[in-house]
């Protein structure tokens, strides 16, 4: 099995910081349309590739040739796999919003905007772990951890 | 409301910069410890009186150059490269977190050095000189 392209891992902490930034600052001032517009946001970059995610392709394009070259690059699939974690977690919270349970939608919210500060400022990405533990059980091809 | 909201905000950024922190301080440990290694494998060594095993991962971009400096650094001693993601166990076995790390075995197969990272590399390389 071949490994799909390795990428620039500041991209994904890049989109996981304007994540954080956005989910805190719609929950600060109760605009609930951040929600389903950053659910989308993940899910092109998710389903469709980092060229597709906005954050990731204005990292690519417009951040990344102004930085160093990365001293490491990572495998795509893991932050692929959070993406869609978050996205599973953001559209609950956002038929939460439809069926008028504001709490749960802001909590699911909340727990997503939290993963993704830690990620943006550690590195630690906990849906890439959860991808890694079932990559290992799994043994597939190359995966970084 | 809004002061309600903005000290939920406040609680989880300080949780936050919390677990950073504590990652942060975890992690540098880690990096400087020397924990206690397992033997190196006697496959692994081969037979020689000085090995560095370097454990990397197929998009480490620093681990060739590494590798280049080890060789370098002493001919005689003999480098063996470890793909972290082939060998889970092995990386397990050794705690290893990030790649390049570079051990240092006698023939016994006894850690001597770790380092862990480009820069601890190039500085043990500049403190040998």
């Amino acid at each position: 099995m071949s490994s799909p392209a390795p990428i620039d891992p500041r991209g994904p902490r890049f989109n996981q910081a304007v994540l954080a930034v956005a989910l805190l600052s719609g929950f600060l001032f109760d605009w609930r349309p951040v929600v389903p517009v950053f659910a989308l946001v993940l899910l092109a970059g998710a389903a469709l590739g980092p060229r597709y995610g906005p954050f990731l392709a204005l990292y690519a394009r417009a951040i990344r040739p102004r930085l160093a070259p990365p001293a490491e690059l990572e495998d795509p699939r893991p932050p692929r796999f959070a993406s869609t974690v978050g996205v599973v977690f953001l559209g609950a919270a956002t038929l939460a919003f439809v069926a008028g349970h504001a709490g749960i939608a802001w909590g699911l919210a909340l727990i997503v905007a939290s993963l993704a500060a830690l990620s943006a400022t550690t590195g630690i990405c906990v849906g890439c772990e959860i991808y890694l533990l079932a990559a290992r059980r799994r043994r597939p091809g190359p995966v970084t951890g | 409301m809004f002061l309600a909201r903005a000290v939920v905000v406040v609680v989880l950024l300080f949780a936050v910069a919390l677990v950073t922190r504590l990652y942060r301080q975890w992690r540098e440990g880690v990096r400087t410890d020397r924990p206690d290694h397992p033997a190196v494998p006697a496959s692994l060594l081969a037979g020689a009186e000085r090995t560095w095993v370097l454990f990397t991962t197929p998009y480490c971009a620093t681990c060739g150059p590494v590798e280049a400096r080890l060789r370098a650094l002493d001919p005689t001693a003999r480098v063996v490269k470890v793909d972290a993601t082939r060998e889970p166990h092995l990386a397990d076995a050794f705690s290893i977190r990030s790649a390049p790390t570079a051990l240092l075995a006698d023939a016994a197969g006894r850690v001597q050095e770790r380092l862990v990272g480009a820069d601890a590399v190039e500085d043990y390389v500049i403190a040998l000189r």
